[in-house]
């Protein structure tokens, strides 16, 4: 059996180290009224949610994925595959919502605006279809982008939340949010993730905020160790891509379309 | 009556119907007969093989923790076991969210039985499986000296201008 399993565990560890950071909460931050926090210090939330049924797992659940991860090591592995149910339980972990609050805005009446991504929010569909509307994309049958929606590895989403003065003590209980952009990848939760549907709220654009859900996405698909990440990009949108990262045409490789419907 | 692959289909079903007769260049029987024995499911996959069919056409080995897990999160794949050698000689597989898109990946054939219509075996039945289950966008990355393979297939390159894009973290 292969044991080349340091790098991983390197990561895993690191990964563990991260989530376990204590994260400012923002009640103690300077309440003044400020434009924008520069994204270079992003924040980092892990805030559970009460009505997520897959996210709030504690510390110790944490600890099991580690001890888990080491058991395996110690057994050997098959040559062929003789179980095909994939182990739930790992991928929860990795799955766990992942927030960013990439813009704070205090009104004067003490409203506070922020703009938040998390990489496992659960995005509502009637949201995503409103959104759809906005760009001017055509609308797809619900029940299926409902299907996309749950067999994507990862959809992230940009919400606005707004947190009315009133309500500040109850954090969740005032809150209204907004769908305000989305990114969806596939992948084989292994090697190769496919980026679609990239979309912003086009009064939100021209902030570089669909380059900060982007960037974010990557980094999200890095820390799962996701070494190929891919997409298809609109000539238009190309020199975007190129801007964070993202290579055409990488060694030469061309995408290729079946019949595709131009 | 066979539908040639290099007209463009009025419709996906009819470039791909659901049955099999006169649909495929080479039926499953004539696979087998031929010596191949078509898998459409990763039960009974041997890892070592699939690696070793991975480096033998330059692809890196896998870790199997990994390729466990990729292939568990494969929507469709097909593979053929030579019978006679009990070798896994040709693969491929395509993810996606099973609605909308669906990317094919690792499309192999050992060198040793190139050239004899396989790697066209596979992929017309991956295809005319993602096309069953209403998958209209299908794609794939294609290394240059493949483009010519995938074409009479009825693959497309750049169609309007749309480029292939990978993160790469040298630029970063």
């Amino acid at each position: 059996m292969e044991m080349d399993m340091d790098m991983d565990m390197v990561q895993l560890n690191m990964d563990i180290q991260m989530k376990r950071m204590q994260v400012r909460s923002v009640e103690s931050q300077r309440w003044q009224e400020h434009e924008h926090i520069p994204l270079t210090s992003l924040h980092h939330s892990h805030a559970t949610k009460p009505n997520s049924g897959r996210r709030g797992k504690s510390v110790h659940a944490r600890a099991s994925l580690w001890d888990s991860i080491r058991a395996g090591l110690l057994k050997s592995s098959p040559a062929t595959l003789a179980d095909p149910k994939p182990s739930d339980e790992d991928e929860e972990e990795e799955l766990q919502s992942e927030e960013v609050i990439l813009l704070e805005k205090v009104q004067t009446d003490g409203t506070v605006e922020r703009i938040v991504f998390d990489s496992g929010a659960d995005v509502d569909v009637s949201d995503l279809e409103l959104l759809c509307d906005k760009v001017g994309w055509p609308r797809r049958p619900p029940a299926k982008v409902k299907a996309a929606l749950r067999n994507s590895y990862m959809v992230a989403s940009l919400h606005l939340h707004r947190q009315l003065p009133l309500s500040e003590k109850n954090n969740d209980g005032g809150n209204k949010r907004e769908l305000i952009g989305l990114a969806r990848a596939t992948s084989d939760h292994a090697f190769n993730a496919t980026i679609w549907d990239v979309l912003i709220d086009p009064m939100y654009q021209g902030q570089g905020l669909g380059k900060a859900l982007v960037e974010q996405m990557v980094r999200a698909l890095l820390r799962r160790d996701i070494g190929n990440i891919t997409l298809f990009a609109d000539a238009q949108v190309v020199d975007f891509y190129k801007g964070l990262g993202f290579e055409a045409d990488p060694e030469g490789i061309k995408g290729m379309f079946w019949y595709p419907r131009f | 009556m066979r539908i040639s692959s290099k007209r463009r289909a009025s419709s996906v079903s009819e470039a791909f119907g659901v049955t099999e007769s006169g649909l495929f260049s080479l039926s499953n029987d004539e696979l087998l007969s031929r010596g191949f024995e078509l898998h459409s499911s990763y039960e009974g996959i041997d890892l070592d093989q699939l690696n070793s069919l991975f480096l033998k056409v330059g692809f890196p080995r896998r870790k199997k923790e990994k390729l466990t897990r990729a292939l568990q999160h494969t929507l469709s794949l097909f593979w053929l076991r030579d019978v006679k050698s009990d070798q896994m000689i040709a693969f491929a597989r395509a993810t996606g969210d099973n609605v909308f898109n669906a990317i094919i990946w690792d499309v192999v054939v050992d060198p040793s039985y190139q050239g004899a219509g396989l790697g066209k075996a596979v992929m017309e039945r991956l295809m005319a499986d993602l096309v069953k289950r209403g998958i209209s966008n299908i794609a794939l990355y294609a290394e240059s000296n493949v483009v010519g393979f995938y074409r009479p297939l009825g693959f497309v390159s750049d169609p309007d201008g749309i480029r292939a894009m990978a993160y790469s973290r040298k630029r970063r």
